[in-house]
């Protein structure tokens, strides 16, 4: 076929599309959604035992904060690159926050190794599976919000959507499961939430295509 | 909005907030600019349906489309086929445009990923292919043929998606028309395992485009 007959049948019949929701606005709508399914979940599970003592601490608030802020920004940026006209270094907002999350947790493992030694690890497959557990459906809400990325960036796309979902359902994780080493919270948390995101970037896409179709 | 109302002089939409090369007037400096945001002012009337509108449209941009292709692929046919995908998605994602904001942006990174997936999958094929473009008597068949790239495109993904053993089979024994023997030697496979693997090849290809005649199959030529 020559462009010009694609041309004509492709401007044969151009029913009205309704344009896609403005990125912030569905980013708001998405984490809504999001904190909303992890808050009733943390509601039905009951708060964690000593919540009122780590909300106290300060590294605990920023632990937390800085998690919060990463899934945020990893939302806001994963919609505003799944449109063609905006620039590939949002994939960079949620880094800093990311970064800062991930120091967090490490230095908190420093201050305790120095403290008591090597505090004794764990397994806790139950952090693990519930930020999957969480985390895999709304990565999937946005892959479907986004799904129009598919033919322009799907892999950064689904890459941040994972990590929107898995850094929100950490919050909510923290809320209602203690572990008393900092190191736990990063290897099952951090760890998990790397697990989320690593699966979205690999099979997002084909998610993405497959919604798109 | 008819795309006879954009055509004429200043019946583009306005944004919210001046462009960059506009002066207080409303009146647009950079020919550049201006042709942009008259086509982004055609795409948001297509946004509604005026079929007009998006057919003047994709027949302006295409000479843009094609720059941005050449830019990146030297290859003249493969030029056309980034151009017509372009074409394609941005009939597909024509929903993603947002008026208020720059037309630029938009078509340059649609036509800039279509090429470079066409680099790709060059770039994957390159070694089993023969570059026939660059034979003079071969300028004037290089007419894109649209269905013809699907289905080539789909033939070419589907025996990607062979394991290594069957793809290397198939390529020496098939494309390369050597003996089994030669295949055999150049492979490093056994006549057997070449064998097998060439009819397994066949046969996942077969199903996959709903293809029979199962006499065809045959490794052993």
């Amino acid at each position: 076929m020559q462009t010009d007959e694609l041309i004509s049948r492709l401007s044969q019949d151009v029913p009205p599309v309704r344009r896609v929701t403005p990125p912030m606005q569905a980013a708001l709508r998405w984490l809504a959604m999001a904190l909303g399914v992890v808050a009733a979940v943390v509601l039905l599970s009951g708060f964690r035992h000593d919540l009122e003592q780590r909300l106290m601490l300060m590294h605990e608030q920023v632990n937390l904060l800085a998690a919060l802020a990463t899934g945020a920004a990893a939302a806001v940026a994963a919609f505003h690159l799944a449109l063609p006209d905006r620039s590939d270094r949002w994939a960079l907002l949620p880094l800093p926050f990311a970064a800062f999350w991930v120091s967090g947790l490490g230095w908190g493992c420093i201050a305790e190794f120095i403290e008591r030694g090597w505090p004794a690890l764990r397994v806790s497959f139950g952090c693990m599976s519930f930020i999957i557990g969480f985390g895999v459906p709304l990565t999937l809400g946005m892959l479907w919000m986004t799904r129009h990325a598919a033919r322009i960036r799907p892999g950064p796309v689904a890459a941040l959507a994972g990590l929107a979902a898995a850094a929100l359902a950490s919050v909510g994780l923290s809320l209602v499961h203690h572990l008393e080493a900092a190191a736990m919270v990063l290897i099952w948390h951090g760890g998990s939430v790397l697990l989320v995101m690593l699966f979205s970037r690999i099979w997002g896409k084909r998610a993405m295509r497959a919604m798109d179709a | 909005m008819s795309c006879a109302a954009l055509l004429r002089a200043g019946s583009l939409p306005a944004g919210p907030a001046r462009p960059a090369g506009m002066t207080l007037d409303g009146h647009v400096a950079d020919p550049r600019l201006a042709q942009e945001q008259r086509w982004g002012g055609l795409l948001a009337a297509a946004q509604t349906g005026d079929a007009r509108a998006y057919d003047t449209l994709l027949r302006e941009v295409t000479p843009r489309l094609r720059q941005l292709a050449r830019a990146r692929i030297r290859d003249a046919a493969e030029v056309e086929d980034a151009v017509q995908d372009a074409l394609m998605t941005i009939h597909a994602l024509r929903h993603t445009y947002d008026p208020m904001r720059p037309f630029g942006p938009w078509v340059t990174t649609i036509a800039t990923r279509r090429a470079i997936d066409r680099l790709r999958r060059r770039g994957r094929g390159a070694g089993r292919e023969s570059n026939l473009d660059d034979l003079p008597e071969s300028a004037a068949s290089v007419a894109p043929v649209a269905e013809d790239r699907i289905v080539a495109r789909n033939l070419r993904d589907a025996v990607a998606e062979l394991p290594e053993s069957q793809r290397t089979a198939l390529r020496l024994a098939k494309l390369e028309d050597l003996s089994l023997a030669e295949a055999s030697a150049r492979s490093g496979l056994s006549v057997g395992a070449l064998k097998v693997a060439t009819h397994r090849a066949m046969r996942s290809l077969r199903r996959r485009f709903g293809v029979g005649g199962e006499g065809e199959d045959r490794a052993d030529r």
